[in-house]
């Protein structure tokens, strides 16, 4: 802005007062994002010593990724653990808010009520109050999770499994999401908001085509309703996989590193948060990919 | 037409007509009703009802635990709810927070400050910002607008030992700034804000204003604000949701300077016998976010609806 430009004009202002529009913004974003993201990648290549008020960091290389990879008995377990989570989650939370998105954009009577009650979570579960319900901090006194003690009691996911008869990994399964059910409806709640604004946005004529047409409901979900929420569908997915990514409960890998942090090592847990976060960025973005190009494409 | 041949397509790509498929009769018309039955609408609400409960569940036993009396606490296995409904475990809490020598009232009193002084900078910042890198016109929009997207998928935990050097650095630690400043990095919010911007604040309203002579910080605040408004009163209430249950860890040492939250672990510390008290601050926190949702209701629900249309 110092520059004296010879056209002062009038995009000059603008542009001027956008630079000082940005700045509050810029500033935190530099000091609390950029700034802390850069050393903590700087931290995994090296090594800490911890002085008395100052903070030694020696180069090492890959050391840490290697010893978190091929050492550390646990990371890898934690990481591919996380990952299944990762992965069974998504599809079940999609298509359960996706299911009851369709059955909560129906004419009925107690619909304001029903979406009221979805919207529920969204609005009261954070922190403190979502690890007392579901019992993150069970080492810190006798009291169950609520979800736990719920589960436990009303439903034996053991017992469903061994009655049906399913065996090994189907059933076990189906026991991680019997014993996440909370977890997993708790977790709907923007979800729904997003694919209810998504239906109603999906023109009418399209279904009276298909009635005079003579299609079923069935086929006119898969060719009418599915694909016009293509994009709703990216954007809830995405939403839904930050929200899997950053989330402290039931993820290995997070919560280690907060207590190997608090325990002062600095140097591999940034290791393990840093690999951890380009491991989902490849999910996300292998995601994204196969989605645009095997279905967006297609609709489109 | 064009639509019908859309579909057809469509159909075509995805399943191969089947040629084994037995076509009508001629002259008979497929006859199919396309209202729901009575049966229909009662399997349809008993699905809901069956998700719904699985969603309030939780919240209804919490209520219900905060009311119980120690012996009902203890049974086990534990009762879904409450025989003798007592308010022993909230008139105990002031007790409890006796040892601290801090009355319970400077715990929410802090709390319900920092969540409200905080939520309104970040509204501000992350709308300003917002405004101009979808209107404005000046060098590496593209390239802020990146780092916001990347942002997004960062947990701050992974950020938290350099943060603590820069708070640390910057003299924050053990003061109201810590839950402040943070905050100045909105990455969701200007996301938010800046999709809902570009759908809904046409250009033209920006430079009829600008003709009439209204300076930039104007046309934002009488203009943009208005305009957007459902999205500012959704972040406001994901934003005080958030703070108000927020522990910066490590970072607040006084007493004084604490948060509801951060007591919080302290009580259910006290085992089995204060898990009444433990569910009764539970439900003293849920409070102030539900109170911001009944004031911004129903735009909250507009507002989250738009983000998911616009790309």
């Amino acid at each position: 802005m110092k520059k004296v430009k010879k056209n002062r004009g009038i995009e000059e202002l603008k542009s001027s007062y956008g630079r000082m529009f940005v700045l509050p913004w810029f500033i935190g974003v530099i000091l609390f994002f950029l700034v802390p993201f850069i050393e903590t990648v700087i931290f995994s290549f090296s090594s800490i010593k911890i002085n008395v008020g100052e903070i030694s960091t020696t180069f090492v290389g890959l050391e840490n990724y290697d010893y978190i990879l091929n050492q550390d008995p646990n990371y890898t377990k934690y990481l591919s653990g996380a990952m299944t989570t990762f992965l069974y989650s998504l599809p079940i939370i999609i298509f359960l808010s996706l299911f009851l998105a369709l059955l909560l954009n129906q004419k009925f009577a107690g619909r304001l009520l029903f979406r009221a009650i979805y919207f529920a979570p969204v609005i009261i579960a954070t922190g403190e109050v979502i690890k007392l319900l579901f019992g993150l901090d069970a080492s810190s006194g006798a009291t169950m999770g609520v979800s736990e003690s719920l589960t436990s009691n009303m439903i034996d996911a053991n017992d469903i499994t061994s009655l049906l008869g399913l065996s090994g990994e189907i059933g076990e399964f189906f026991t991680r999401t019997i014993g996440r059910i909370f977890d997993l409806v708790w977790n709907c709640g923007i979800q729904i908001v997003l694919f209810i604004a998504g239906l109603q946005s999906v023109p009418r004529h399209l279904y009276e085509v298909s009635k005079v047409e003579g299609a079923t409901k069935w086929e006119e979900f898969w060719f009418i309703t599915f694909p016009m929420l293509g994009r709703v569908t990216l954007l809830v997915s995405m939403f839904t996989m930050i929200e899997l990514i950053v989330a402290e409960r039931g993820n290995k890998i997070v919560s280690n590193a907060l207590t190997s942090m608090n325990s002062g090592i600095y140097d591999r847990t940034s290791a393990e948060l840093f690999f951890y976060f380009m491991v989902s960025c490849l999910f996300i973005g292998v995601f994204i990919f196969l989605y645009n190009r095997f279905l967006l494409k297609r609709w489109e | 037409m064009v639509i019908v041949d859309k579909i057809n397509a469509l159909k075509l790509k995805i399943f191969k007509p089947n040629p084994n498929k037995q076509s009508l009769a001629p002259g008979r018309l497929p006859c199919r009703r396309y209202t729901r039955t009575k049966f229909g609408d009662f399997v349809m609400f008993v699905m809901l009802a069956a998700a719904g409960l699985f969603t309030m569940l939780p919240l209804i036993y919490a209520v219900a635990t905060s009311f119980k009396p120690l012996d009902e606490l203890l049974i086990f296995p534990p009762r879904f709810l409450v025989r003798r409904p007592t308010l022993n475990n909230y008139l105990v809490l002031p007790d409890l927070m006796a040892a601290l020598k801090v009355p319970l009232s400077r715990y929410i009193f802090n709390g319900v400050s920092n969540a409200i002084v905080t939520t309104s900078v970040y509204i501000v910042v992350s709308s300003m910002a917002a405004y101009v890198l979808c209107k404005g016109n000046f060098k590496h929009k593209g390239a802020i607008f990146m780092i916001v997207q990347f942002s997004l998928m960062f947990n701050s935990i992974t950020l938290g030992i350099p943060r603590y050097l820069i708070y640390s650095y910057l003299g924050m630690i053990d003061t109201y700034w810590v839950y402040i400043l943070p905050h100045m990095a909105a990455t969701l919010g200007v996301f938010l804000m800046k999709q809902y911007i570009e759908g809904y604040v046409p250009d033209a309203f920006i430079e009829a204003a600008k003709i009439d002579g209204a300076g930039t910080f104007r046309i934002f605040w009488t203009i943009v604000m208005p305009i957007v408004k459902p999205a500012w009163l959704t972040l406001t209430l994901f934003t005080f949701r958030d703070v108000w249950s927020e522990i910066p860890s490590g970072t607040i040492f006084t007493e004084q300077l604490k948060t509801l939250p951060q007591i919080m672990g302290q009580i259910t510390a006290g085992g089995a016998a204060r898990a009444g008290s433990a569910m009764a601050t539970t439900v003293i926190m849920m409070i102030p976010p539900i109170i911001v949702y009944l004031i911004s209701q129903s735009n909250v629900i507009e507002a989250m609806s738009s983000a998911g249309i616009k790309e």
